[in-house]
């Protein structure tokens, strides 16, 4: 079986992609949210409180973290019809600031000292994935249903899709809300794998840290988001892998003046200490906004693949 | 009592009104949400914590090298992160200046260290009692020191040649450009200027509370973003007065409601003004769909 530290990358990676889907999708109708992590918060305390403290099988908690984060989510809906763009960024992060004073001063879970003793879900890697695996069947449906395309609309130009017939309030509500709910799914599933939370596990740079796997992975096609979510996850991963690599390259090729230099440099960024990979991680973000600022996949180079695919299954 | 608050709240709110003037200027300019502006900050206190721990400098000469250190690190950002970044896609800038934020601050605990460090006492503490109300040398300098660089700023973009440019810029850039003005080189100088407003306000910080972390950034940069919308986006003197507005407001609810409340409290009028007032209390610019 897998060793507990490839565990809990996957675990990490599963929770990221589904936290990255539920930003995809209000995305999907130009709604940003940077409250992400903040449903992410209510998902997992209203699950916690479900199996802790009404001692609930996890299936119902984790539906019940959902739904909560949802009917939030709808409530934050309503006045995010209001507003576009940066001011829409600011309410969901105004909404994920309260949220985290709320975890800090409510004692019923915890405050301060964190909600603590949350039953450990045992394969929670298996749940995690066939959560991940509803979804990408639920986007790949929605990709080509009416509601899909109503909010591709919405994101191209509101009014003109108000005009042809597409109910604009009800298509954005739905997203935000299924949104927060996916969000809140994460939540708990992140809940009651590491048994613990508290608000700092769901503090503003998660929330940044999900827009990033969005716009990174490519925000036109939902495997954008899922590829994003691994590839940045797995991505400090690779550079440790790297390092392994180096020690192989015998020590005669690199014995001369420059080569030396070069070697030790990068074999010290590529250190198992987290800041020295972190660095590197962030100048890789950065020159890739700068040569793909679409982000890594595209519809194009989705098509491109089922292509590809369509011929072997021909063949 | 309450005075006393309010020039506590003052002391607070000059180094958010030193961050938002900074967050404001580069969103009126460029429509940027500049993410890495808090570490910009942060890196300003350790630079100046830095000088200030070399034997024979004084505060000045700490704050004068901060000041120039963190405008060359603006001009870094804009050649490396902002600049070659499309505005095609108006995400992408954001996530490279995230990306700016990933690498400041696991460069701060790669160079100084994880831990929160001491700020050596660089004022010499007196107690000046004016009447009900106790004011320090510190609380003095501080807010003197933040509202010299405010009025020099006030008048550099109100009563100079490149401040008009810098304004013409913020309203639209093709006009500007057509009218001789070179955006580019705005852009670039209004990275500097942020930047060194943000570095000097770091110093201040750490001056006040005598000590500083790599982790500082974040809540300033998030104080910083409600203050520039306090005073509406693009609104220099909107961000001076709605940094100290907000900084009074927080001393005054930690004072009466508790701490607890007092972030509550923050993020409730960011929401409200959201709502109701998305040009911001002074605010003249119309709400556009950024």
């Amino acid at each position: 079986m897998l060793d507990e530290y490839t565990e809990s990358l996957l675990v990490f990676a599963g929770i990221n992609i589904i936290s990255a889907f539920s930003f995809y999708l209000p995305f999907k109708t130009g709604q940003i949210s940077l409250g992400q992590a903040g449903f992410m918060a209510v998902g997992a305390y209203a699950s916690g409180i479900m199996t802790v403290k009404f001692g609930a099988p996890f299936i119902v908690g984790l539906l019940f973290g959902g739904l909560v984060a949802g009917i939030i989510g709808v409530g934050i809906g309503f006045p995010a019809l209001r507003i576009k763009g940066i001011y829409l960024l600011l309410l969901t992060l105004g909404f994920a600031e309260i949220v985290q004073v709320v975890i800090l001063t409510w004692d019923y879970t915890g405050g301060a000292q964190g909600f603590q003793n949350i039953p450990f879900l045992k394969g929670g890697l298996y749940y995690i994935y066939a959560v991940v695996l509803v979804l990408l069947v639920f986007f790949a449906r929605l990709e080509r249903s009416s509601l899909g395309r109503a909010m591709v609309s919405i994101h191209e130009d509101e009014s003109a899709s108000e005009v042809t017939g597409v109910d604009v309030v009800r298509t954005k509500l739905l997203a935000f809300g299924l949104g927060a709910f996916i969000a809140g799914l994460a939540g708990s599933l992140l809940a009651h794998y590491f048994t613990y939370v508290d608000s700092e596990t769901f503090n503003i740079l998660v929330a940044v840290e999900i827009l990033m796997f969005v716009v990174v992975g490519g925000g036109g096609t939902f495997w954008g988001p899922v590829f994003g979510a691994a590839f940045l996850s797995l991505l400090p991963e690779f550079l440790r892998w790297l390092r392994d690599w180096m020690e192989l390259i015998p020590a005669s090729w690199t014995a001369a003046f420059p080569l030396n230099r070069t070697y030790d440099f990068l074999y010290d960024f590529l250190d198992f200490e987290n800041e020295k990979r972190l660095i590197v991680y962030g100048l890789i973000i950065i020159v890739m906004m700068i040569f793909r600022p679409q982000g890594l996949l595209t519809p194009d180079s989705v098509r491109r693949f089922q292509f590809l695919q369509r011929r072997f299954s021909s063949a | 009592m309450f005075v006393q608050q309010l020039i506590n709240g003052l002391m607070l709110g000059a180094s958010y009104s030193l961050v938002a003037i900074g967050y404001t200027l580069i969103f009126g300019v460029l429509g940027l949400l500049h993410f890495a502006h808090g570490e910009v900050f942060m890196m300003g206190a350790f630079i100046g914590l830095q000088i200030a721990l070399i034997p024979g400098t004084n505060i000045y000469i700490a704050i004068l090298g901060a000041l120039v250190a963190t405008a060359v690190l603006g001009l870094v950002i804009d050649f490396v992160a902002v600049r070659p970044v499309s505005k095609d896609y108006p995400l992408a800038p954001l996530i490279s200046t995230i990306g700016v934020t990933i690498v400041l601050q696991n460069l701060a605990i790669y160079i100084f260290g994880g831990e929160q460090v001491g700020f050596p006492e660089t004022i010499e503490p007196v107690l000046y009692q004016l009447g009900p109300v106790t004011i320090s040398s510190v609380q003095l300098f501080i807010l003197l020191v933040a509202l010299f660089l405010m009025v020099t700023l006030w008048l550099f973009i109100n009563r100079t040649k490149v401040g008009r440019a810098m304004r013409a810029t913020a309203e639209n850039h093709e006009t500007a450009a057509l009218l001789g003005v070179n955006v580019n080189r705005v852009v670039l100088l209004t990275f500097i200027i942020a930047s060194g407003l943000a570095g000097v306000a770091g110093v201040l910080d750490g001056v006040k509370n005598s000590a500083i972390s790599p982790f500082m950034g974040l809540e300033v940069a998030v104080k910083g973003l409600v203050v520039m919308l306090l005073g509406g986006l693009g609104n220099v003197l909107g961000a001076m007065v709605g940094g100290l507005l907000l900084g009074m407001v927080e001393i005054l609810t930690a004072a009466y409601l508790g701490t607890s409340v007092r972030d509550l409290f923050t993020f409730l009028i960011l929401i409200l003004i959201l709502l109701y007032r998305p040009t911001g209390l002074f605010g003249t610019r119309t709400v556009e769909s950024g």
